[in-house]
């Protein structure tokens, strides 16, 4: 299991275009991969649309995405990169 | 009603069919000028250029979230289909401006219930494009999800039939 936290710099948090491409990104990853935000007590399959948009992410929360299962490596430091690019 | 009658005629099913959740012209997803949505990101679905200012839903299920800048709602129906219904294009910036919510997250709601209202003619007028895309976030759970497209709509008309 890998795990990264990340605070959202983008004004206007995780809403719904850019839910849409995380889903999208993380379709190629084969581990399960889970966003929470510890402070808000809430926790989601970062590859599910809905649950993702449900957590309404928003600037200056720390989000902790955590990688599980066999390119697990590989993908948590793909996933970190592109949450700096886009959120 | 005659077009939709023929165009729905035999065995629909009500729970797999969803109405039209404003007045205006049907158009496919593919005309949305988004990527996000004309390239099927969120899902399959259509769009609805309005031409009246109040959503209503379009289905019987719950409000899994309503955006607390009123600029989208999300639904899931009874039957399971997983509904986000996005009003004009970029208005998450507007941050709420122009937009009233009815209903809250968590709240059970019946086809045809009053979800948010909008000044249209002022969004327009901030330069926003108004186009409602209507989009099934749970595509993936259908085999077939059949929209109308290319013609005018009222509240209420059927709009979208999906199978498993």
């Amino acid at each position: 299991m890998k795990s990264f936290d990340y605070v959202i710099k983008d004004e206007l948090g995780i809403h719904a275009r850019p839910a849409g491409i995380l889903v999208k990104k993380l379709a190629a990853v084969k581990s399960s991969v889970t966003i929470a935000v510890k402070a808000k007590d809430k926790s989601a399959d970062a590859k599910r649309l809905m649950a993702v948009m449900k957590m309404a992410v928003k600037q200056g929360d720390t989000v902790t995405v955590t990688v599980e299962g066999e390119d697990e490596d590989a993908a948590v430091a793909e996933i970190e990169q592109f949450f700096k690019e886009n959120f | 009603m005659g077009f939709f009658s023929k165009l729905f005629k035999g065995g629909e099913d009500p729970a797999n069919t969803l109405v039209s959740p404003v007045d205006g012209k049907a158009v496919a997803i593919s005309e949305v000028s988004d990527p996000t949505f004309s390239e099927e990101i969120l899902g399959k679905g259509l769009a609805i250029k309005p031409s009246s200012n109040t959503v209503y839903s379009p289905c019987d299920g719950t409000i899994d979230l309503m955006f607390d800048t009123g600029h989208a709602v999300n639904l899931i129906s009874d039957s399971g289909i997983e509904i986000l219904i996005h009003i004009g294009l970029d208005t998450v910036s507007l941050k709420g401006k122009h937009f009233k919510t009815l209903k809250n997250t968590g709240d059970k709601v019946k086809k045809g219930d009053a979800l948010i209202e909008f000044e249209r003619e002022e969004i327009a007028n901030e330069g926003f494009d108004t186009i409602i895309p209507i989009v099934i976030c749970n595509s993936d759970s259908y085999s077939s999800i059949k929209p109308v497209t290319g013609v005018d709509v009222k509240k209420g008309d059927n709009i979208l039939s999906l199978e498993k």
